[in-house]
């Protein structure tokens, strides 16, 4: 080959791969919710949470429920995606410029996230709202130690206790009667494991979910995992709650031999084993019927939802999931993507046509419709859809009866303030020790935990 | 001498060009097809390598400017009481490895390179295991794993023994991963040995034959000499590999029980996409590649006068 021209060439083909490079970077922010203004002066907003079409029904409602808020909101233009929330591409999709303007997240990922600044302060959007009046006790979960709101709850679910009814009767229980009190956990859990020969009471302990549902059984005893001293958090959970709940556990576990030998799951292998009928009772909200029944092909008349017992002071972990909104959006998409949080999220809460219509669809798609989820809004306005959903659904509601009466009456208690899912994954490897050793020591084990938590909060709060 | 003389005048006759240039007839044409490698690498592999380096250094939430915070990162890393059990617990899982992962493919390799009939029978039987992905092969074994109603307590129960606390106990989780990992891994290595093995010079083994000498005699001192150089480069890369645990444990224990197995790159994933904190991550990530680079480095060295085969 000419050697000028080679030259050429090389310099040539260096040239237009490095353009190529920056093409790539440059453009992977367009799609995302850093997005400018629209040519036609619009404002454009990418959602996530798009039906996928493997549920065709649904995907339809959704891009038509699309194409009607822009027709009401000329300004407004709308990308969806089906992209679902998934906390080890989040990173990267936020550093990338992909992650779209609104999506939505569990309840357990809103206060970390706005101690990191990755979520948007909603609090001057929410007059935009068409109902504003929210139960407080589901806002709380995603707001700042400022005060400020950072996301809209879109389900609500306070933590019960599920248990096998099959089972429950097999053992002879009383299904319709569950355990009201943690005595009576522990005598059910040993009575269907003498009967039966299945573990009673199955515990998470990985994963966080052990911490995870330490802390929940800790705030049925009334007790806090972390307090304020001074201004700033201490961990809190070496006190009587929560070594009452490790005892419990301990007392099943070994004494009672209650707890099958299997330990050290985490939440889908609880799941599966329940939905499977090798667990009798677990900690868990109505939401997990969902994954029982669609993903591990649980029996829906067998599955059993109760409150969680509670102790004077006790309350209620709550669950669900929250939409948020990207912190890159500019003012405008913000705004836009509130409006769409109210009109797709928020609306069926309120909207009883709407409610009922979205559960039919829901049915029509195999999935699951009509859960009961706690009310968003005053009973005037939330009693209607409730029935609505109700009347739609294809979930056994005679099996929440006692859950649905019990929960209304309940205190509510968010997550931990600082540093949540460090806390749980230090608190995991104490009910990992009290479930799979006999000689451990729930106390000397919390003392152990604080000495871990102590400098995480403290690094959390420089 | 004289013909050499005699090339370099001719050379300086026929082409009379600058010598820098005389000494890369094709450095252009080396350099187009180096580019597209060279830019690939870089963008992707290099540069994102440089950018965790700096991370390490850096505190961001990956939405405002990243700040410099020194050494911050690191100071908090040696504050985290959970550092040292990791690095103990992955350098354990790399001594279990080696233990029982190193001899294994060796012994298998010789043993099948040894059979007359249905060598390529084995062949696929030892590889079949690495065709599986590995988080499908993980998930198996932690259903075989399993006290309750897994598959290996079922089975020595059969003949009495046990149920064994496989994942359940802290000194049994690490020694059941290992297990796992030597099941899953072994099929490449023992594939890599075999090739070794038939550039070994058959005249060998013939005279070893002749002189009587047995088969043991045979394989520690032909075999295992001639392979030595492979051997250890196989020991070096299965310490590098090791070291970098992580599907083992992220799947089947989460690091329990009670911080047991819980090893520096699921600390590493924790620090990064549990906790969000990109710094520490990228401190530790640096951390485990300066110690394994060391490693490297002593261990070349070492074995410098060995592998000179």
């Amino acid at each position: 080959m000419n050697r000028e021209l080679a030259r050429v060439a090389t310099a040539g083909a260096a040239g237009a791969l490095l353009l190529g490079l920056a093409a790539c970077g440059g453009g992977s922010g367009s799609g995302g919710a850093d997005g400018e203004r629209a040519a036609d002066g619009k404002v454009e907003i990418t959602v996530a949470g798009m039906p996928p079409s493997t549920q065709p029904a649904s995907q339809k409602d959704f891009l038509a429920d699309v194409a009607a808020f822009e027709q009401a909101n000329p300004t407004i233009k709308i990308k969806p995606t089906d992209t679902q929330y998934d906390v080890k591409t989040f990173a990267a999709r936020l550093a990338a410029g992909q992650l779209e303007t609104v999506f939505r997240v569990p309840l357990t990922d809103p206060p970390s996230m706005i101690k990191r600044g990755q979520v948007a302060d909603l609090t001057a959007d929410l007059k935009s709202l068409t109902h504003a009046d929210f139960d407080t006790r589901l806002l709380a979960p995603a707001s700042g130690p400022d005060g400020k709101v950072y996301g809209l709850p879109t389900e609500a679910y306070a933590a019960g206790l599920v248990y096998n009814r099959e089972l429950f009767t097999k053992a002879g229980l009383d299904p319709d009667k569950p355990p009201a009190t943690w005595e009576d956990v522990r005598a059910a859990a040993k009575q269907i494991n003498d009967k039966t020969g299945v573990p009673g009471f199955g515990m998470h302990s990985t994963s966080n979910t052990g911490g995870w549902i330490l802390t929940t059984m800790t705030y049925a005893y009334g007790g806090r995992m972390e307090k304020e001293e001074g201004g700033t958090y201490v961990p809190a959970f070496d006190d009587a709650s929560t070594r009452t709940v490790l005892d419990l556990l301990k007392a099943m576990r070994w004494e009672d031999k209650s707890m099958g030998t299997q330990q050290l799951r985490n939440f889908d292998d609880m799941l599966r084993d329940f939905a499977s009928g090798k667990i009798g009772m677990m900690v868990g909200a109505p939401n997990l019927f969902s994954g029982y029944k669609l993903k591990f092909g649980g029996d829906p008349d067998k599955f059993g939802q109760t409150t969680l017992p509670m102790a004077p002071g006790g309350g209620a972990l709550l669950g669900g999931t929250v939409a948020v909104v990207s912190p890159k959006a500019t003012p405008e998409q913000r705004q836009a993507a509130v409006k769409w949080i109210d009109y797709y999220y928020l609306r069926p809460k309120y909207d009883v046509a709407l409610a009922a219509k979205r559960a039919k669809q829901r049915k029509a798609d195999n999935l699951i419709a009509g859960l009961p989820v706690l009310p968003f809004f005053t009973q005037a306005i939330s009693g209607p859809v409730i029935e609505a959903e109700r009347a739609n659904s294809n979930v056994p509601w005679a099996n929440f009866d006692t859950y649905i009466n019990g929960v209304a009456s309940q205190e509510f208690v968010p997550e931990p303030p600082v540093a949540a899912q460090e806390l749980y994954a230090a608190l995991d490897t104490v009910v990992q020790a009290v479930l799979t050793r006999q000689d451990a020591d729930p106390a000397a084990e919390l003392k152990k935990a604080v000495e871990k938590v102590t400098p995480i909060l403290d690094r959390s709060q420089q | 001498m004289t013909a050499v003389l005699h090339k370099a005048e001719r050379d300086a006759v026929v082409r009379p060009r600058p010598a820098r240039r005389a000494r890369h007839p094709y450095a252009l044409a080396s350099a187009l097809f180096l580019a597209p490698m060279v830019i690939v690498f870089g963008y992707f592999s290099w540069w994102p390598i440089v950018q965790s380096a700096l991370l390490a250094f850096q505190r961001t939430n990956l939405v405002d400017p990243a700040q410099w915070v020194g050494w911050q990162n690191f100071a908090n890393l040696f504050a985290d009481p959970l550092l040292g059990t990791a690095a103990l617990n992955t350098v354990w899982f790399t001594v279990l490895a080696l233990i029982f992962g190193f001899p294994v493919p060796v012994f298998l390799a010789v043993v099948m390179s040894e059979l007359r009939r249905g060598g390529g029978l084995f062949r696929v039987l030892v590889y079949l295991p690495v065709a599986v992905p590995p988080v499908v092969a993980v998930m198996m074994w932690k259903f075989f794993y399993n006290s309750d109603y897994g598959l290996l307590n079922g089975m020595f129960g059969l003949v009495g023994l046990g149920p064994f606390p496989w994942l359940q106990d802290t000194a049994w989780a690490m020694p059941s991963l290992v297990l796992e990992a030597t099941w899953a891994g072994a099929g490449g290595t023992v594939l890599i040995y075999i090739a070794a093995l038939t550039s070994v010079p058959k005249e060998l083994y013939e005279a070893a034959e002749s002189d009587g000498a047995s088969i043991w005699r045979r394989i520690w001192h032909i075999t295992l000499p001639q392979l030595r150089g492979v051997l250890l480069l196989m020991l070096l890369l299965q310490i590098i590999g090791t070291f970098q645990v992580f599907t083992e444990p992220f799947v089947m224990t989460d690091g329990g029980p009670e911080d047991s197995t819980a090893t520096v790159l699921l600390l590493i994933y924790r620090y990064a996409f549990v906790y969000g904190d990109y710094g520490m991550a990228a401190a530790l990530s640096v951390l485990l590649a300066v110690v394994l680079g060391l490693l490297s480095a002593v261990y070349l060295r070492a074995t410098k006068t060995w592998s000179s085969t």
